[in-house]
């Protein structure tokens, strides 16, 4: 697992994305930093990450996570993969970390907005904590349907297409039908925005996680069947 | 050793290898042949456990692919089709990656790294990235992905696709010097090549082992041992005499007149007879030179072919 998230993280680095990644993220959190945080003169962050995990996310991964096994596929590589003793979960965990710690990277740069906002006033460092925990659970939920999309097809651009409909439409559905609020992830992530650690909450986010790394690894074994 | 029994595999209605079997002893160098599309790859990717057969059992060195398949693969090395690689890293980055994935033990994996380099001859690009190299060096790259974690069987799928005579010949001897420590399976289209390196040939048409033998027997077995061809200079045209005064020809036939007044027969005995001798003191007696005699001999190529076109029929 520490070998592929190895390999994968420098990928991300020796490459483009993972600093376009970290640079948009930080843009995103810039401008709600700016709209939120200075324009109504709060000491509040937690607003400044319910607003980045809304709409930052869904820009952030699907770039992270659509060559994850859709770019395996298209070269071929996954044949070294999956002919290796090295099990899928170990792969597939070892991908979707490696695309967190990205984010973690970020989140912990992130930390400079309390630093200016602590010279203007006191910041609430528990409100702060515990939004950057649910961002770190969100972002997992995230990342694990990234995943999943990304080893449903060789196209890159496909995963990440499906990647950002999905999120988008997780988005909207509560306003559609507050029937189907349970399909929003960020339904479950209020609370932590209020400061509050729901057990609920983090449990339903990696449930949501779990099923989905599941899928995974099940389309990738079903591979050898229908291959 | 590789026990394959009554494996088949299929694409929906479509099958792509149909009830094989056979067995492959431990150190041999085994061809598996067939035309495009005959199941080679389908074969070979069963065999690293890429692909499922939908019924038979493989057995790796005593572990059943689908019940032990971790087991199996370690005991495999597979060089894929086309040596698919991450091609932004560097060659010992790469090594290492595969080590890590093979489950090289951390203690002796740098040693062990460095010297599957040295041994597919990778030591001076060990530093480049893969995407840089040249089409040679890859294939290098992979074939030594394929080296580590000291598996006991090489697969190899078309591993001299796409290189120049002088790669081909370097890639060939890095088989046969693997040969000596391994059992190596290998696809290619090259026959003359398999005929070189392999003690063994697997044909498959269609799906289905249509031959297993040593590449010899198969050339033995196809070859026209009553047939000798002879080029002559024969000016006062007594060639067509000769069947009347040797004893045992069957037939003799004009193939080509040659532009420097020379002819070329192919003369059949009857049977197993070497007609050689004879002819030589017969022909000298007439007065018509030769310049030219040899026994028909066939290559793998022939072989191939006459069994190919024999399962197409």
């Amino acid at each position: 697992m520490l070998a592929v998230m190895k390999k994968e993280l420098k990928s991300y680095f020796f490459s483009p994305i993972g600093y376009v990644v970290i640079g948009i993220f930080l843009l995103c959190f810039s401008v709600f930093f700016y709209l939120t945080v200075i324009s109504y003169g709060s000491v509040d962050l937690s607003v400044l990450y319910y607003y980045t995990a809304l709409y930052g996310l869904i820009i952030i991964v699907p770039i992270l996570t659509m060559r994850t096994f859709a770019e395996e596929r298209k070269t071929g590589t996954e044949q070294l993969l999956l002919t290796s003793p090295t099990g899928m979960f170990k792969v597939v965990l070892g991908k979707l970390l490696s695309a967190l710690l990205v984010i973690i990277i970020t989140l912990l740069i992130s930390f400079m907005f309390f630093f200016i906002v602590m010279y203007f006033g006191t910041p609430n460092i528990v409100t702060t904590l515990v939004s950057m925990l649910g961002f770190v659970l969100i972002s997992i939920a995230a990342l694990s349907f990234g995943v999943f999309a990304s080893s449903l097809t060789e196209n890159q651009v496909i995963a990440g297409v499906i990647t950002v409909a999905f999120l988008i439409i997780s988005l909207f559905i509560p306003d559609i039908s507050s029937k189907f609020s349970g399909f929003a992830l960020m339904n479950y992530y209020s609370n932590f925005a209020q400061g509050v650690i729901s057990i609920e909450n983090i449990i339903s986010l990696l449930l949501f996680s779990v099923v989905f790394i599941s899928l995974t690894i099940i389309v990738m074994q079903r591979r050898k069947i229908v291959k | 050793m590789i026990e394959v029994k009554n494996v088949t595999k299929k694409y929906g209605k479509f099958v792509a290898i149909d009830n094989i079997s056979f067995t492959i002893n431990d150190g041999e160098i085994i061809g598996l042949l067939g035309p495009n599309g005959a199941g080679k790859s389908t074969t070979m990717n069963m065999l690293t456990g890429f692909i499922e057969q939908t019924s038979g059992e493989i057995i790796i060195d005593g572990y059943n692919t689908l019940k032990k398949p971790k087991k199996a693969k370690k005991e495999i090395g597979y060089m894929p089709e086309g040596v698919p690689l991450y091609t932004d890293l560097t060659v010992k980055e790469f090594i290492t990656y595969m080590a890590e994935l093979k489950k090289v033990d951390r203690k002796t994996r740098k040693e062990k790294v460095q010297k599957i380099i040295e041994q597919a001859g990778l030591k001076e690009v060990q530093g480049k990235l893969i995407k840089n190299l040249s089409r040679g060096y890859k294939q290098r790259v992979s074939m030594a992905g394929a080296l580590v974690g000291e598996p006991k069987i090489l697969i190899l799928d078309e591993p001299t696709v796409g290189l120049d005579p002088k790669q081909i010949t370097e890639i060939r001897n890095l088989i046969k010097e693997l040969g000596k420590t391994h059992t190596v399976i290998l696809s290619s289209h090259i026959l003359s090549e398999v005929s070189q390196i392999c003690n063994k040939v697997i044909i498959i048409n269609k799906g289905k082992l249509v031959a297993i033998d040593t590449p010899e027997n198969l050339e033995n077995k196809v070859s026209n041992k009553n047939c000798i061809y002879v080029t002559v200079e024969d000016t006062e045209n007594k060639m067509k005499n000769i069947k009347e005064k040797i004893q045992g020809i069957n037939k003799i036939d004009l193939i080509k007149e040659n532009e420097d007044g020379t002819k070329e027969y192919v003369i059949e005995s009857k049977n197993d007879i070497d007609l050689r001798k004879i002819l030589f003191t017969e022909l000298a007696k007439e007065n018509i030179t030769i310049f030219e005699m040899k026994k028909a001999d066939s290559t793998l190529e022939d072989a191939f072919m006459k069994i190919i076109e024999g399962g197409n029929k």
